[in-house]
């Protein structure tokens, strides 16, 4: 990716940060392009971000095509993939009803796709490639200066708790960021936020600097207000959707429950800049997040 | 304030009796573990950060330690049954109990899986050990507050501790399965060892069983990641046993010198204790967490494990077994519901089959839900006149 490109692509992304505090509400969605101001440098990463999204129906091929047009202007490397990735059958003919065929230019690109395992994903599609989990159930990569751990909250065992704790201890990146398919803090109707992973990973979220936390499991999207200091994202509406379930509450900065949804997130420096687009192309949510100081 | 507000001397006495009465009706009634239950759900959903928070401090204590104790129970109560002049000593007396739990293990496991897989959604498929559970007390209870006494009650006793001796098995087996030993058998070898040497010397205080067997197979087990709450499973059958009459929820002669009579007695309280500290730490759900375990295990245990005993039971007596004398058929329709109910042994099961997460709630939630199970059997026992509701009824 050339210089030029990466200024355009930060330029799109902050197309809506400008009107942060009005796409925060509801009813307010803001058309991407307006209000452009880049601060974003070439060599910042870029990646998007889907959940909840193995329908394999119309939806979910509408939110590909978006994700693959929003590439040409933010061309992001890769897509982590918060759980629920594969919904119903999950025979080989369904990985590419449900993942290669609506993805397919993203895919023919070169973009990878990071997945954690939802409560609908057998746990053998761990050993799937486009999932690039390399057989586990949790497991942790880098680029940049951003440290990703994956967890799977389905089945939050000691092991997997001593190893996150140990993970993101030993992380000398700047950035860290953790997603699973359970929502610690959400105003879903149907779930809510999980109290009980929320008393066993908070405390490690906290402790060791993370910044921000993705989680699915909820079809809707969603935005909280910092919870001791942690931003935690709702992205569950990539493919499957619960209109009108969003319980707006204090917790609630943004959401939106009326379509699909995926974001488009960028780190420069200490920084998160991050937009949630609709099916339709609308930007419904955006703003900046800045890091937490690991001290 | 007059002396007059102040309550009579008699009725303090009367009101110390009746407070003691009410404990003891608690204890003898295995109430402590429904309570703790009840105070877990309504805690939980009121208050979770503060309920979870607890019950993430207390669970390791109570579910890995606490409950070694109740297991060891169970495991005293299946070995004295199988000694001669127990029910289980001979085939006749308990093949078709045994049947008739097999049969209803099958039901619900079939249910189950059908559901799970129905719903696509196979992280939830090594929990049909769970939908088989059965809580010996609640069933033993309903049983015998619908026919008093009746041949259902040994019955429903026979076939509840069957069936939960397969499901812990299935468990130990599934755990043997997926868990890579680190070291622990020649630690369980030599506890066991330590175990028989004591029965040799014959030793009859179970102190030394438990205080220095005990420890051992726990830490066997943990290293070789087993449940560690059937460490004294394998330590139980080498204290010294005497036989016993089936009805185990009533009192027994006092044989002071008896080891196990002695065990029995002194962790009686600690065992209710355990139990009501397992309700507390395990039966808290936020009930929005309902999902497709939920249902599963539901059906499984409400539909699948009653059909399952009932045709087990009528494929047996068609091989030439015969029912219990008194027992007919419209009352083991009774005695199948009855089994519905999971509870304390559903939420052990599902506690050691799932690490904490949504999925164990989901599970839990069905087991609290197999409560269920008490109307359904108190309106079949109606609709089919049986025990209490017979218009003759039949008591020994």
């Amino acid at each position: 990716m050339n210089r030029s490109a990466a200024l355009v692509a930060s330029a799109v992304l902050l197309a809506g940060v400008g009107a942060w505090n009005a796409a925060a509400q509801p009813g307010l969605p803001q058309q991407a392009g307006a209000a452009i101001t880049s601060i974003a440098r070439p060599e910042s990463l870029r990646f998007a971000v889907v959940g909840d999204a193995g329908s394999g129906e119309a939806a979910q091929y509408d939110v590909g095509r978006q994700m693959s047009a929003a590439r040409e202007t933010f061309p992001f490397e890769f897509v982590i993939a918060l759980g629920d990735n594969m919904y119903g059958r999950q025979e080989p003919q369904d990985f590419v009803t449900k993942f290669e065929k609506p993805y397919e230019p993203l895919l023919a690109a070169g973009v990878r796709f990071f997945g954690a395992l939802g409560n609908h994903d057998r746990q053998e599609n761990r050993f799937y490639p486009g999932f690039n989990m390399a057989g586990e159930r949790f497991y942790t990569f880098v680029r940049q200066d951003v440290r990703f751990v994956v967890l799977d909250t389905n089945l939050l065992d000691p092991k997997q708790l001593a190893w996150a704790e140990d993970t993101l201890n030993a992380a000398p990146e700047a950035w860290k960021i953790v997603y699973f398919h359970h929502p610690l803090y959400s105003d879903g109707g149907r779930h809510g936020s999980n109290v009980e992973l929320r008393v066993r990973l908070e405390p490690l979220l906290v402790r060791y600097g993370v910044s921000v936390v993705f989680a699915g499991h909820e079809h809707i999207y969603e935005r909280t207000v910092p919870q001791k200091g942690i931003t935690y994202f709702v992205e569950g509406a990539s493919g499957q959707l619960r209109k009108g379930d969003l319980q707006r509450s204090p917790l609630t900065a943004a959401g939106f429950d009326q379509d699909r949804t995926f974001m488009l997130v960028e780190l420069t420096g200490d920084r998160m800049l991050f937009r949630t687009i609709s099916r339709t192309g609308v930007t419904v949510d955006s703003g900046v997040i800045v890091r937490r100081s690991t001290t | 304030m007059t002396t007059h507000a102040l309550p009579h001397p008699a009725a303090l006495a009367q009101s110390r009796h009746t407070g003691g009465a009410l404990f003891h009706f608690t204890i003898e009634h295995f109430l402590l573990l429904p309570i703790g239950g009840l105070i877990a759900l309504v805690w939980a959903n009121l208050r979770p950060e503060s309920y979870f928070t607890l019950s993430h401090n207390l669970s390791f204590v109570v579910n890995e330690i606490g409950m070694a104790l109740f297991f060891a129970l169970i495991t005293q109560e299946i070995v004295e049954e199988l000694m001669p002049g127990g029910a289980l000593h001979t085939w006749k007396r308990w093949t078709l109990p045994a049947v008739a739990a097999v049969g209803g293990l099958a039901g619900s496991t079939l249910v189950y899986l059908a559901y799970v897989a129905w719903r696509y959604e196979a992280v939830l498929l090594p929990g049909w050990p769970v939908a088989g559970a059965i809580d010996i007390a609640f069933a033993y209870f309903i049983v015998k507050a619908i026919f008093r006494r009746h041949a259902a009650v040994p019955f429903v006793l026979l076939l509840a501790i069957t069936a939960d001796a397969l499901g812990m098995f299935a468990i130990a087996a599934r755990q043997a399965f997926v868990n890579v030993g680190s070291g622990g058998s020649a630690l369980m070898a030599a506890a066991v060892a330590c175990a028989f040497i004591f029965r040799q010397m014959k030793v009859r205080t179970f102190w030394p069983y438990l205080v220095i067997c005990g420890p051992m197979s726990w830490w066997a087990l943990y290293l070789d990641g087993f449940h560690p709450a059937f460490a004294l499973v394998p330590i139980v059958p080498f204290l010294p046993h005497v036989p016993r009459s089936l009805d185990a929820f009533t009192d027994t002669p006092d044989r002071r010198h008896d080891s196990v009579r002695h065990f029995e007695r002194l962790s009686r309280y600690p065992v209710q204790a355990v139990l009501c500290l397992f309700g507390l730490v395990n039966a808290g759900v936020l009930l929005s967490g309902y999902g497709t375990g939920t249902w599963a295990l539901l059906s499984a245990a409400v539909i699948g494990k009653p059909i399952g005993i009932l045709a087990a039971t009528g494929l047996a007596v068609a091989l030439g077994l015969r029912l219990p004398i008194r027992l007919h058929w419209r009352d083991l329709v009774v005695v199948a519901l009855a089994t519905s109910g999971g509870f304390g042994f559903g939420l052990f099961f599902a506690t050691a089959v799932f690490p904490v997460g949504p999925i164990l709630a989901e599970l839990k939630i069905g087991v609290i839900a197999t409560g269920v199970g008490v109307p359904l059997a108190f309106a079949a026992a109606r609709a089919v006149h049986a025990g209490r509701f017979g218009r003759h009824a039949h008591h020994a």
